[in-house]
């Protein structure tokens, strides 16, 4: 809400700056988004009285003046516009003034005359359209007060002002409005405010009811409805200091009609419509909601299709405006309107924010009507349009009126108790104390003992509990009085809960190993689960659906944390980053039944990529991060189509899927623009993880007996995976097995082809004894025997 | 015999001054010493001595022995201090040669934030509480005083799941979820992931990080809001910046306050950063309001409390520096590894 600090020092008195009214405003509440001079982007323009104007004798269109601008003697300027004239009052740039667009104004020589200073034309000073008569027009502009030369041209033009660009809050639509800021800035200086006596002189001929019959169908939708007709309407510009508070307020001046109605709407709050009575079938206007396929063409010239949830304003035949949201072409105010009916009305808030947001019609009235218009006092911002139509003289206010009012509420005080607004808010003020800021807010407030009884004004109707007096109380009190205290009470303790807990171990063990850790969006494209290459009937591709999402590229919840890991390796190696560690700690979505909230399954994702990276090292990374929580994992073969069929693993803790780790498949990468270098991704399930955690790990006491190492090698057919033939060699050793490592796969001319050796180092020891050599060998014996049936394995001879 | 004692004993010592490593040295100690050296042919010759010289020259032997031990000992310190010292200078190596770059990873900046963050609550006895993030809208919106079509839900553009299924557009669902579960005395932060529908650009996401405060209990008051907040700030920038309370809306609190923190920046002179005003704009609080608090079924005569919230990204923002709020969801190392 901009607002020229002349409009509103009409109602109230600022004593101080303007910047430092703003500051004041801001710690009581009211947010100030800017403080500008209103001032037009030129400096250094005066008024000149053109004393002499001659052709140039160089040129076939250019004049030689002499201007008198207020100095001893009067300036040459050259002119080239045809319209200038002895007699003449004009905008002059002198020497040294700026223009918009930063142009500067020099001594200069035209075609051999010399010249000090520029007269203007309306575009050259950025004057806007309607500010001043014949402002837009090409040619120089002819000032047509009787002003005295030099005087500055900001003045003459009423751009001599500051405005206040406020931030209304929510819950303040009464200070959308002039008279409304004018109140809350009085009770936040301290000072007077004074609002016009509002008079209306009836000049009109006959009663309302000659001129139109306004029925108002729906009052649920349209709870007040005031009409006022006008005339002998004289279309014209209305005056200037209408003109420049109207400008100053971000408004656009059209004609006499609408400026007041403009006017009227910022000073008081109401928007406001005026009708071309002579264009309204039967001079009928009724207040309806639409028939459902009613179609309307608003002012803006675009055409809607209305349904019956909707309220439009019709006349006899046919819907023409949406009510308190855009008025129809058909009855706008053109030069040749001779009568008007204003309309002054509310329509219901929640209602006029649906249509509006059904049609996309949004525009100054609808935001207003959304955000809360006062009931009780729209017959007076009506009458405030007429007392400006006496005053400008531009029409007469027929006699009578029409007000289609609801029964007026019994308004309810509220009430509050000193004490425990004090104890609320940490202040120590006395009944009287509050009762005085609250009065100066217009709420009528009496203190008998601990108990204030409160009637706020009917606009503010965001005032019904005692804590919103106890807001008042303190906004005016002062929120930089506010102490700082700490909390009494139960001492409490404070700690994370299960789950981050988790987390945060999950991440430092992550980044002690050199990952890093990266965040994504939760919700990713569809086209990127279906580049998984998963089957049919994956539940991963029945994901989460936004409604309404921003793009296609952000519609679905992710069921799947591999694309955006995919899509964060491939951006990396794209930037020519030659390795990547990265991690991602977040939930996936599944839908449950209609209705219900989806499944939140918190999953870790590994994404890796670089030289000397291969799927061990994936795979020693995961279990190097889950020994910590004293789980023991095992790779087997198997996982997703999106990783190497050759090259991927499900993760195996205590017989339970935990998760699955691969190279991913080429195919796969490449629909990720990943090419050229192999990517590795693992994804763990927390939850499983978190089930599998082993409580504190109770100590072992170190051993008091030697151990006894034996290498072992063992031959076998290519095929044969080592993992399942350690688990053989454990099971037959038995606990005497302290460790069993690999040491070396040879394949070549020693062993025979499709074959390999494989070479471990066992390590034997006893809690209690030193092992003989017959209790190991008859060990060994054990191990050979199992490897040999289980997987055909014979001792290297 | 005399005569040949003196003159090994000479003759040994003018070698050891001369011997320059351990190894002559043993060769040395072994030709006087040893089991065929000299001076052990010496001692044989003991015999052919005239028994009542034997005592004297007995003492002569030993002396000359000792004499030669302790030389050749003398020697080998000697020589071991200067070979040693040889050898630590030939091992030097330029320990200025770069690395291979085996380091640790880094947290995401915004996890390093809300790490401190969690750890400066959790100490002023805060438990921490997480919710889910697609939640229904009547624990986002309606148990916080914003009914449906209410316009102030028009500041927080919601993506809709479903007519009562939303992303969460912040995090206080999950205080309306404690609230409607537990008894007070109450005091828990609650930090997430939220979503709102803002285009990607350089100060918005779709997707951010909030955490929010809430406290119930007997006597709270608006005093003890702005000492935690205080305090909060004082651990996150040091005990140079100060709150600043501003009045505010917001439907779910009553009285509300925006609060502004001393520009760390410039320590409040003001500066680009803070827009010359020398406060940055960091939080949304206020007390609780009753209807919230009835709605979750809680006395509202008997208990007040007070909530707070703040976004993640703008702390993490302003405490790095970091130029646009895109950097944070790009995932480019380059940008991860400053925070190492």
């Amino acid at each position: 809400m901009k607002v020229p600090m002349k409009w509103l020092k009409e109602y109230v008195d600022i004593k101080m700056s303007a910047q430092e009214y703003a500051d004041r405003m801001v710690m009581s509440g009211t947010g100030v988004e800017s403080v500008d001079e209103v001032g037009g982007d030129f400096d250094g323009v005066v008024a000149g009285k053109v004393l002499t104007c001659d052709a140039h004798p160089d040129s076939d269109h250019l004049h030689v003046c002499t201007v008198d601008v207020g100095g001893e003697t009067p300036l040459t300027i050259v002119c080239g516009a045809p319209n200038v004239a002895a007699g003449q009052t004009v905008p002059v740039a002198l020497v040294g003034a700026t223009l918009p667009g930063g142009i500067k104004i020099k001594k200069g020589k035209l075609r051999g005359v010399e010249s000090s200073g520029m007269i203007c034309s309306g575009p050259e000073l950025g004057l806007p359209q309607g500010l001043y008569p014949h402002v837009g027009e090409e040619g120089i502009l002819v000032i047509a007060e009787n002003v005295a030369p030099g005087s500055d041209a900001k003045e003459i033009f009423g751009l001599d002002d500051v405005a206040v660009d406020f931030e209304i809050l929510a819950n303040r639509p009464d200070c959308l409005s002039i008279w409304g800021l004018a109140r809350e800035s009085s009770a936040v200086l301290e000072e007077h405010c004074l609002m016009p006596e509002i008079v209306v002189e009836e000049n009109g001929t006959g009663t309302f009811l000659d001129y139109a019959h306004v029925e108002v169908r729906d009052k649920e939708l349209c709870p007040r409805y005031c009409a006022r007709v006008i005339e002998g309407v004289k279309i014209g510009p209305s005056p200037k200091w209408m003109r420049a508070y109207l400008h100053a307020a971000g408004v656009r001046p059209i004609n006499n009609i609408v400026d007041i109605t403009n006017y009227v709407m910022l000073e008081t709050g109401h928007p406001m419509h005026a009708f071309d009575l002579d264009k309204v079938r039967d001079h009928t206007i009724v207040v309806r909601r639409a028939e459902q396929g009613e179609t309307l063409k608003t002012l803006d010239g675009k055409e809607h299709l209305l349904t019956t949830d909707m309220l439009v304003i019709a006349d006899s035949k046919s819907a023409t405006g949406l009510a308190g949201i855009m008025g129809g072409e058909e009855s706008e105010i053109l030069e040749d309107t001779r009568a008007v009916l204003f309309e002054c009305a509310v329509f219901d808030r929640t209602n006029n924010r649906l249509t509006s947001r059904a049609l996309g019609v949004r525009t100054e009235a609808s935001g207003r009507f959304e955000r809360g218009v006062c009931v009780e006092d729209t017959m007076e911002a009506l009458e405030r349009a007429c007392m400006l139509v006496n005053m400008l003289e531009c029409g007469k206010v027929v006699p009578g009126i029409f007000d289609s009012c609801p029964e007026p509420k019994e308004r309810e005080p509220i009430l509050g108790s000193v004490e425990r607004i004090n104890r609320l808010i940490s202040t120590n003020l006395s009944g009287e104390q509050m009762e005085d800021i609250l009065c100066r807010l217009y709420i009528e407030t009496t203190c008998c003992g601990d108990t204030l009884t409160a009637l706020p004004p009917p606009w503010r109707g965001d005032i019904e509990t005692e804590a919103d007096l106890a807001e008042e109380v303190l906004r005016l009190n002062g929120y930089e009085h506010i102490p700082s205290t700490l909390m009494h009470g139960v001492t409490m303790a404070g700690f994370r809960g299960q789950r981050q807990v988790l987390s945060d171990r999950i991440k430092d063990c992550m980044v002690g190993m050199g990952w890093f850790e990266i965040m994504n969006f939760s919700f990713i494209s569809p086209r990127w689960l279906e580049k998984l290459g998963l089957e049919a009937m994956d539940k991963r591709l029945c994901p989460v659906v936004v409604r309404n999402p921003l793009g296609e590229d952000t519609s679905v919840m992710r069921t799947s944390m591999v694309p955006s890991m995919l899509s964060s390796l491939s951006v990396n190696l794209n930037r020519g980053i030659n390795e990547g560690k990265l991690f991602e700690l977040a939930p996936v979505f599944f839908p449950e039944e209609e209705g219900e909230l989806p499944e939140e399954r918190q999953t870790l994702c590994l994404g890796l990529y670089g030289d000397d990276i291969d799927f061990y090292g994936l795979r020693d990374a995961c279990a190097c991060l889950l020994n910590p929580f004293g789980i023991e994992v095992d790779t087997v073969s198997g996982g997703d189509a999106y990783y190497h069929p050759g090259r991927k693993a499900l993760l195996i803790a205590e017989g339970k899927r935990i998760g699955q780790l691969g190279e991913i498949h080429p195919d796969t990468a490449e629909e990720f623009d990943i090419e050229g270098k192999r990517v590795y991704v693992a994804e763990l399930d927390i939850v499983e993880f978190g089930v599998l955690i082993k409580p504190i790990p109770q100590v072992k006491t170190l051993p008091k007996y030697p151990a006894v190492a034996r290498d072992l090698a063992l031959v076998m057919r290519e095929e044969t995976s080592v993992g399942p033939v350690i688990a053989t060699i454990r099971k037959a050793a038995g606990k005497v097995l302290e460790d069993v490592g690999l040491f070396d796969i040879y394949r070549g001319a020693q062993v025979e082809a499709n074959s390999k050796s494989v070479a471990f180092n066992l390590s034997f020891r006893a809690v209690d004894r030193t092992l003989t050599e017959a209790e190991i060998s008859r060990v060994m014996d054990k191990v050979l025997k199992a490897v040999e049936s289980v997987h055909g394995a014979r001792i290297r001879s | 015999m005399r005569e040949q004692l003196e003159n090994i004993l000479s003759r040994v010592q003018a070698e050891l001054s001369a011997i320059q490593d351990t190894g002559a040295l043993e060769q040395l100690r072994v030709k006087v010493m040893g089991k065929k050296g000299e001076f052990t042919a010496i001692l044989r010759g003991m015999g052919q001595i005239p028994a009542d010289q034997r005592p004297a020259m007995g003492q002569m032997v030993n002396e000359v022995r000792n004499k030669l031990e302790s030389a050749i000992e003398e020697a080998r310190i000697r020589l071991g201090l200067i070979e040693k010292e040889a050898r630590l200078k030939q091992e030097a190596i330029d320990v200025t040669l770069p690395g291979t770059s085996r380091c640790r990873g880094s947290l995401h900046p915004m996890s390093i934030v809300l790490d401190d963050l969690l750890d400066i609550f959790t100490g002023m006895g805060f438990e921490v509480v997480e919710g889910p993030e697609v939640e229904y809208d009547h624990y986002n919106f309606e148990l916080l005083n914003l009914p449906k079509h209410h316009p102030a839900r028009d500041a927080q553009d919601t993506f809709y799941i479903d007519d009562n299924i939303v992303l969460r557009t912040h995090t206080s669902p999950v205080q309306a979820r404690i609230m409607t579960t537990r008894k007070p005395p109450i005091r828990i932060v609650c930090p997430g992931r939220v979503y709102r529908a803002d285009e990607v650009d350089a100060t918005h996401s779709p997707v951010f990080h909030q955490i929010e405060g809430l406290v119930i209990d007997e006597d709270i008051s608006i005093g003890d809001l702005k000492g935690t907040l205080d305090t909060f700030a004082h651990r996150l920038y040091g005990p140079g910046v100060t709150t600043r309370f501003r009045p505010s809306f917001f439907p779910f609190t009553e009285p509300s306050a925006e609060v502004d923190l001393t520009c760390a920046n410039c320590d409040g002179a003001g500066c680009k950063m803070c827009k010359g005003t020398g406060w940055i704009e960091v939080l949304g609080s206020g007390m609780v309001n009753p209807k919230v608090l009835e709605m979750c079924g809680i006395d509202s005569k008997k208990y007040t409390g007070f909530a707070f919230g703040m976004g993640i990204e703008r702390l993490a923002i302003l405490r790095y520096n970091i130029p646009d709020m895109r950097y944070l969801y790009e995932n480019d190392l380059r940008f991860l590894k400053q925070f190492r």
